[in-house]
């Protein structure tokens, strides 16, 4: 366990973070339906001191029907986001939502001088600079992009969050005892973390935990004291974007895995990716309507719980945006 | 149906084997991939049994099946194929084939993803409200997903105006060469 002591290691380790400035890429989930995630992300980068700039004039990264029409569509709509991101001079890039994060990161590996490349993808990537190239784009140049999911950032920054959980902690000591909504939803929590299924398993993207039984989510949140359930549907498909034309599969789907959280003796789910907690929380009403059945399970993203710990109100981090609303803010 | 024409059945198979997936013929049929198929019990053809197909030359009667079309790309099967048969990208191939050649069996996926990439064409990024009314017209189902529109209207997590990005002309031409 770890003891409240020792602020003074602070500055030893937000030099780095100082240095280091990240480009943002939200993509269109987290500028719409999934703006509570956008705006807990910001506040909570800004309570931690990250430093991070947008990427000016940003477009769609295609998501699956990209995907699933072209092999080299998903590639070059995101190599246009990297390339505005390089010409702000920023390399490492931080994509919150899942599938903008394994599109741009599958398009860096192409696009990144370093990695070895197979005669079909030097073929692509000679196709697609020649299209950047048209437009007006550098592509001489020397790239070495790194894009960053939001858990394998925050897992990197653990002992930062550490340092600004207890700070925050001492400081507010000094003031009262009295229970405030942020405080009581923390205090009442116990979640199992959620992974969703392409966060950890795409081919080609970095790997940073296991893929079937990952654990870096629940260190992020055992860092500021929060204890996660074991969970066994960590890493299952709540069925995606399958809601807009199967409804019905995915309300099985995620309905199975809300199942398995109460299994788990969870009152929460934590998540990470917007469309797994848009079919959980948002469709949580239509499984209910469809199954007859009375879940009332709040599903947060990391950034909200995070921010809650780090001291920030529970407006900043938009929980009162969330479709099942945790129990104390319904007063 | 799907055009009986041998030859573009020939060449899917032939790059299936050569470019997109060599190993296809390590498969023993252990079945691990569709013991983990989230979708597996709505499919017409086990990712196993699609596997086979192809070993079998039987592109068509794949092509025919939901499989292929309802696969969500989890890559579960991929992640835990223990010869290494990278089957997410085979569906993945097989549905990029059935696109281009117009063949794509489930009209109500296929016109997301046109509707989808039409509106990224137009603004350069995605735009729920016209996306969700248009899909809904076009698969006749007019009514669909009314509840929760109005669940998200209250909480004001929509954009109702669309954002247009400074350079679509960019992306427009990107999404026009290889839609």
């Amino acid at each position: 366990m770890e003891k409240l002591v020792n602020t003074k290691q602070k500055d030893d380790s937000t030099i780095d973070q100082d240095k280091l400035k990240f480009a943002y890429y939200p993509g269109c989930s987290l500028n719409s339906t999934a703006i509570d995630f956008n705006i807990s992300v910001k506040n909570l980068f800004k309570a931690l001191n990250i430093h991070f700039e947008e990427i000016r004039d940003w477009n769609c990264c295609g998501t699956t029907p990209a995907h699933n029409v072209s092999k080299e569509m998903p590639i070059a709509l995101s190599a246009r986001n990297l390339f505005l991101a390089k010409n702000m001079g920023l390399e490492e890039i931080i994509c919150p939502c899942v599938s903008c994060y394994c599109k741009l990161s599958k398009a860096s590996i192409l696009i990144n001088n370093k990695e070895i490349k197979s005669e079909s993808e030097i073929k692509t990537r000679k196709e697609i600079f020649e299209i950047f190239q048209d437009m007006g784009f550098k592509t001489e140049e020397e790239f070495n992009f790194k894009v960053y999911s939001l858990v394998e950032l925050l897992y990197k920054n653990k002992e930062l969050i550490r340092q600004k959980f207890i700070e925050n902690k001492n400081k507010n000591s000094i003031n009262s005892e009295t229970s405030t909504i942020e405080s009581e939803i923390l205090k009442d929590l116990k979640p199992v973390c959620y992974y969703g299924c392409v966060l950890l398993r795409t081919e080609g993207v970095t790997k940073f935990d296991n893929m079937e039984n990952p654990t870096s989510m629940e260190e992020i949140l055992d860092t500021v004291g929060i204890k996660s359930r074991h969970f066994r549907f960590k890493t299952e498909c709540c069925g995606a974007i399958l809601s807009l034309t199967h409804k019905n599969i995915v309300l099985k789907l995620s309905k199975e895995i809300l199942d398995a959280a109460l299994e788990a003796g969870a009152n929460s789910i934590v998540v990470c990716c917007p469309l797994c907690q848009q079919n959980l929380d948002l469709r949580q009403s239509q499984i209910n309507k469809h199954y007859k059945s009375k879940y009332n399970i709040p599903v947060y993203y990391i950034s909200q719980i995070l921010g809650l710990a780090m001291g920030l109100s529970y407006k900043d981090v938009m929980i009162d945006r969330l479709f099942v609303e945790p129990k104390f803010l319904k007063k | 149906m799907i055009d009986q024409d041998k030859k573009y059945l020939n060449t899917i198979r032939h790059e299936l084997i050569t470019i997109v997936e060599p190993n296809i013929y390590y498969c023993y049929q252990c079945g691990k991939c569709t013991a983990g198929c989230p979708l597996s019990d709505v499919y017409e053809y086990q990712p196993n049994e699609v596997i086979r197909l192809i070993q079998l030359n039987k592109i068509a009667s794949i092509l025919n099946a939901n499989s292929v079309y309802l696969c969500a790309s989890c890559e579960i099967c991929s992640s835990r194929c223990p010869q290494e048969v990278d089957i997410a990208a085979v569906m993945n191939y097989l549905r990029i084939k059935s696109w281009h050649y117009k063949q794509f069996k489930l009209s109500s996926i296929a016109n997301f993803y046109g509707i989808f990439l039409r509106i990224v064409k137009i603004f350069g990024r995605s735009f729920e409200p016209l996306l969700i009314l248009s899909l809904n017209l076009l698969n006749k189902n007019f009514f669909n997903d009314f509840d929760i529109a109005v669940k998200i209207l209250k909480k004001r997590k929509i954009r109702l105006m669309p954002e247009f990005i400074k350079k679509r002309n960019e992306v427009s031409k990107i999404v026009k060469k290889y839609l």
